[in-house]
This record gives structure tokens, sequence and C-alpha cells, in this order.
């Protein structure tokens, strides 16, 4: 067999590549086992301060379009079955399958337990100095399906 | 969700949260960890197929990245290369103008795929030398021992 090549351009592919959720998942089920759950959630609220700091200043100016704006982006170029609600000073999200789910249960991957903190410590984490607040309404550990509702805090001006 | 578009960025900051826990030390924990868990389809397909595990393996991996690379098998010879012209991930981490990449961040390719496949019988050699520009290779030949 002759020597073979492949070579290919950035330009060639479109950057989607689901088996990194496998392996987010398997990073966190590494963390629960050795820093515990308060591990994992320290390391994901500290993620989503930093890497989501352009999101935290755009949800300042821009409040809850600039929350449906991103998830609108991941979950279309994700795939996912949702659909979101929005109101004056409320944002409800329903999400009735979990694309990063269904791609590692498909491929055999490990859904790390903690995997809905994902969206819980995550959401709370980008709301986090803001007038807004998160909470996880429902969440399915099969499938990942869930309820999501982003407020105006009580205490916000 | 963090999106698998969002993973990069995870990952080096995992990398900086593991150290500033247990110092180098539990990164390369990690690391081993993470190849010995995620890493079964690489280590399946080169048993099934040898060197052209490697090729398959990566077909799937760095086109869905789409990375910028040139790739070449040659199993008489017994040597797969990967010529990588521009990493995706290296490159996402350094276009983010509000983050740092880990300073370490390309050492996790070197740790993670030599684990899997020198006890298979194949030596693993990463040229780094070139990371911090996005560029680096991979050779993997069979060891003069198999």
């Amino acid at each position: 067999m002759p020597l073979e090549v492949m070579d290919r351009r950035a330009s060639d592919n479109e950057y989607l590549h689901r088996d990194f959720h496998g392996a987010l998942s398997s990073a966190l089920i590494y963390l629960e086992e050795h820093f515990g759950a308060e591990g994992l959630r320290d390391y994901l609220r500290r993620f989503a301060l930093s890497y989501y700091a352009p999101l935290r200043e755009d949800i300042r100016e821009r409040g809850l379009i600039a929350i449906a704006d991103r998830l609108r982006a991941i979950y279309d170029l994700e795939g996912a079955d949702y659909s979101l609600q929005m109101g004056a000073d409320e944002l409800l999200v329903e999400v009735r399958a979990c694309p990063a789910v269904a791609h590692m249960r498909a491929s055999g991957y490990a859904v790390a337990p903690q995997w809905r903190e994902t969206v819980r410590t995550v959401h709370e984490a980008i709301c986090e100095g803001s007038p807004w607040g998160f909470e996880l309404l429902e969440y399915c550990e099969e499938t990942g399906a869930n309820r999501q509702r982003f407020f105006r805090r009580s205490d916000a001006q | 969700m963090i999106s698998c578009t969002e993973f990069i960025p995870a990952y080096s900051e995992l990398f900086r949260y593991l150290e500033e826990r247990g110092g180098r030390e539990e990164v390369m924990r990690f690391w081993e960890d993470l190849s010995d868990r995620f890493l079964g389809n690489l280590r399946a397909l080169v048993e099934e197929h040898g060197l052209r595990g490697c090729w398959l393996y990566w077909s799937h991996t760095l086109n869905e990245e789409a990375a910028d690379f040139r790739m070449e098998l040659d199993e008489e010879a017994g040597e797969f290369r990967i010529i990588m012209r521009h990493c995706p991930s290296k490159g996402l981490l350094m276009s983010l103008d509000h983050m740092e990449p880990y300073h370490d961040y390309c050492g996790h390719c070197d740790v993670l795929y030599r684990r899997v496949l020198e006890p298979l019988g194949y030596e693993c050699v990463a040229d780094l030398s070139e990371c911090d520009e996005a560029r680096c290779s991979i050779t993997v030949r069979r060891s003069a021992n198999k």
C-alpha cells in the first residue's frame, strides 16, 4: 500500500465535534470523584464567570434578550428540540431533549451524575452580579430534558 | 448547557483549576485518567487495525474539529504522522481576548495519546516546539521490539 495522505483546510469542515460532550462528562466524573460535588460546582462557576464574561456584560446591557440570543445560538447549532417564552421580566426555557445527553447515550459515553450542573451552576454564574436570577425547574436525568427560568430578582433595581 | 463548541475553553480552565487545587501532579493525574476513561475508541481501533486505527480515529476527530492538517499513513514503513498546520483548539484559545490559555494546554495531547499507544507497541513522538503558534506534529511508529 503506497503512502496515504489526507490534507484538509479548516474551511473544508464545520466545527462541531460532539464527542467533546463525552470528554466534558469524563472531566466532571473525575472532579466529583476527587473533589466532590462542591468542587465540581466550584470549577463550573469559575469557568462560567471567566469564559462568559462578555455575555455577562451583554446581559447587564440587554437583559433577557442577550440570554435568549445565546441559548438560540447554541441550541440551534446542536440541533436541540427546545422553545423559549419571553416575558417582560421572565424567560422560560423548555428543552425537550438535551442534544449533549442524546449524543453521549448514543455513543456509549458515561453521562456524569452531576451533568445537570452544566445547566444550573453555569446559568446561575452567568446571572451573578446582574439583576437577573436563574432556577432549574425540572431536569430529567435520562434525557437531559429540562425546564429553566430566568427572572428579574426581587432585589434588583 | 455548555456547547461542544465551548468545550476547549472549559478544558483549558479545568487544567488551571486542577493546578490550583493540587499542583502540576493533579493535572497529570487528570490527563492520565481522561486517557483511560475517554480514549477507549482510539485503543479499540488500534488494537483491531494497527496503525490504520490511528488514521481512522483522527480522520473522524480532526475533520469534525475543522482542523487545518495533513495526515500521512505509511503502513509498510510502519509510520503514521499528523502535521497540524493550525490547531483549532489552541487557535480558539489564542483568539479569546478575555482569557489566557492554560500555560501547558498542548501538553495534554502528548500525555493522553502516548498513554494509549505505547502499551500497544507503538512509539509516539509529539513535537510541540511551535505550539505557541498553534502548530505541532505527532508521529506514531511501530516500536523496534514489536
